[in-house]
């Protein structure tokens, strides 16, 4: 098989060095947004596993995912801290606003919904991260707002 | 050149959480003068007053909390200075929630900008690691073994008895593997650490790697912190460019370097061993000890692991200056611990002190009592395997070893407040699933105890006064401990056995 020049690119830093296969899996979702089953053939070369190897580490991370997944990720804490904040709450809140349980993404691939345990910002619950963004203090209101202009709204 | 008028705004998660990035990004759009600038320096640990602005003007620093102020009606920067002024601004080392703090390996958050290495070493900065350059690895050993720190990622190992064994391994190869997976909910030390003074780790692992004789480090970084990530990966770059990092340190004829490797969203590869699985490229499973890392342990080779504020911590020993560290304290518990103080409290943040501090103070005088103004019912210490104490348990002092006589530990410091309304079956239910969704599965214990846990706890929720369950738990919890081989299985039942004896018919009814 062949690879394709896209993907020796994505992976080229990595093949060379000591366990490489962590950071190359996270270019590979950085790049193209998913782990495709052509991607785990043409790791399973690059990195001279098997591909059920490969499949073993993709599956037990919560990171990596083989299908598509929304533009937006909206993880919500769930965590201890959180949860004296009322993060059950927020989360069944955000859940029905948005129409989508845990783990779903909404047919549009705008957004999906996830749980996390712990973002660090837990003298400020409950905390909610939008891609790379952290909003403590979180309501639906201010997810709603994040959303729509990439900004974080400090008005309630 | 200095400019007049320098406006502080911080550049780190929680602060830009609830704004702090928002009033950077207007602010900056105001300015139009050449005497006006901003520094974002990083948070001073006090989160509730986040976003906390300062300005310095003709030498005196004072600022203000913008929390849920909106500031889109300025169109001038002297629009924003007379809205400051007017918002009567206050040093913030004068509050008691900072002056009462001893802020050792903290001493410089909130001060500077994180990434400007003239202030760190203006403040102290690689001064140790030119005297551990001189003196030479074994000495650098003995004063980290004289000093009494022990790990703070929670085991409280004696840090310099590790090095010791991993500087006698005969290795041409050594590695150093930094573990900043600070995946314990309620802790964020770490994260503090790599986002408000990165080049107090980085050398503090370069000091490390010269005693054991390691050339190689990694830094498990995990991806919830992608901040850390920026700030780690600019400090390292700004290290290599001073040759603080890189090849032939400071003419000292040792080379160092630091690869930086993002987990991916696992709570147990903070565990040490499924961390190496992990750097190595595999699922993160558990490996049994021995041999201890230190013998063989990344790649099969002799690996000094240890936890961020750890590894931040040793530069200070070295400094030839002070012990001031070593001074505080007894036992294992020597020195100052970072513990953060989170959950339902008014005045949450990172509060370093010195060990034996009761629960009392670090809630009541630091914390100023819950933000709902409710009752405290529960504060849970040391993460997701660490105990729930009660209301009528604050004497307790927060020492290593005050923590292990109630069968608990201080873990990595996290000290979380529930006020009246917290359901304690919950909590207990909640340290059995949090253990069904992170255990890697390799023991039997851990992978399906956990879920016949859950199942148990459901039962006990609609029958507390079932003695049958409230015997398979108890049988349950103990397997769980002596045969799991780490402390994901082994120390789940912690919460769960504290939440029966502090918390009586909350979860049995006897």
């Amino acid at each position: 098989m062949i690879m394709s020049t896209n993907l020796k690119k994505i992976l080229s830093p990595f093949v060379d060095i000591k366990g490489g296969l962590m950071p190359a899996l996270h270019a590979i979702q950085d790049h193209l947004g998913f782990i495709s089953k052509d991607n785990i053939s043409e790791l399973a070369i690059a990195f001279n596993y098997s591909q059920a190897e490969i499949i073993d580490v993709i599956t037990f991370y919560d990171d990596f995912r083989l299908e598509p997944i929304g533009k937006n990720i909206i993880k919500l804490c769930q965590a201890e801290a959180c949860q004296s904040q009322n993060c059950k709450q927020l989360l069944s809140d955000v859940s029905s606003h948005f129409n989508l349980n845990l783990n779903e993404t909404s047919s549009d691939l705008n957004i999906t919904l996830k749980e996390v345990f712990c973002l660090g910002n837990c003298a400020l619950g409950p905390s909610v991260m939008i891609n790379d963004e952290v909003i403590g203090e979180a309501t639906t209101k201010k997810i709603i707002g994040h959303l729509k202009n990439h900004k974080i709204q400090n008005n309630e | 050149m200095n400019k007049a008028i320098k406006i502080f705004i911080p550049n780190e998660t929680s602060a830009n959480s609830v704004g702090a990035q928002y009033i950077y990004e207007v602010i900056s759009k105001l300015i139009n003068k050449n005497n006006v600038e901003i520094i974002r320096n990083s948070t001073w640990g006090a989160f509730w007053l986040e976003p906390y602005i300062e300005i310095e003007k003709e030498g005196i620093r004072r600022g203000v909390s913008y929390r849920n102020i909106d500031l889109s009606d300025l169109t001038t920067i002297e629009d924003f200075l007379i809205d400051f002024n007017e918002r009567e601004p206050f040093d913030i080392q004068s509050i008691d929630f900072i002056k009462k703090q001893k802020r050792l390996v903290f001493s410089r958050i909130g001060h500077h900008d994180p990434l400007d290495i003239q202030c760190y070493k203006n403040t102290k900065g690689y001064k140790p690691l030119l005297n551990s350059l001189k003196i030479g690895p074994q000495e650098t050993i003995n004063a980290i073994k004289k000093s009494g720190l022990t790990g703070r990622g929670g085991a409280a190992f004696p840090t310099g008895i590790k090095m010791q064994t991993v500087f006698d391994q005969d290795s041409s190869i050594k590695y150093l593997a930094c573990n900043a997976d600070e995946g314990d909910g309620g802790t964020f030390s770490d994260r503090l650490v790599m986002e408000s003074d990165p080049f107090s780790l980085i050398e503090g692992m370069t000091i490390a790697a010269y005693a054991v004789g390691a050339s190689k480090g990694y830094i498990y970084l995990r991806s919830e912190y992608p901040l850390a990530k920026t700030f780690l990966l600019k400090a390292i770059e700004i290290a290599v460019e001073n040759n603080f990092l890189g090849k032939n340190i400071q003419n000292s004829g040792f080379d160092f370097n630091i690869d930086l490797r993002i987990g991916a969203g696992s709570y147990v590869c903070g565990e040490e061993t499924a961390m190496m699985e992990s750097i190595e490229g595999r699922r993160g499973l558990v490996r049994s000890k021995p041999p201890l890392p230190a013998i063989s342990g990344l790649f099969k080779k002799p690996t000094l692991i240890n936890n961020v504020v750890t590894l931040a911590t040793i530069p200070m020993l070295l400094d030839s200056d002070e012990d001031e560290f070593s001074k505080i304290g007894s036992n294992k518990s020597v020195g100052t611990m970072p513990f953060q103080l989170s959950g339902n409290i008014k005045h949450s943040g990172l509060i370093e002190t010195r060990f034996d501090i009761s629960l009392e103070e670090l809630v009541r005088d630091f914390g100023s009592g819950t933000k709902s103004g409710n009752p405290i019912h529960a504060i849970q210490i040391g993460g997701p395997l660490g105990i729930y104490l009660s209301s009528s348990m604050l004497n307790t002092s927060l020492t290593i070893e005050a923590l292990q006589e109630l069968k608990g530990s201080i873990g990595h410091g996290g000290i979380i407040v529930f006020d009246n309304t917290v359901d304690m079956a919950d909590q207990a239910k909640f340290a059995m699933e949090f253990c069904v969704k992170e255990s890697c599965g390799k023991c039997t214990p851990c992978r399906i105890g956990s879920v016949r846990g859950v199942e148990i706890i459901d039962r006990l929720q609609k029958n507390k006064t079932s003695v049958n369950d409230a015997k398979l738990l108890n049988d349950l919890c103990e397997t769980m401990e002596s045969t799991s081989l780490c402390a994901m299985g082994g120390m789940t039942p912690n919460p769960i056995r504290s939440i029966i004896e502090f918390f009586p018919n909350e979860l049995i009814q006897k």
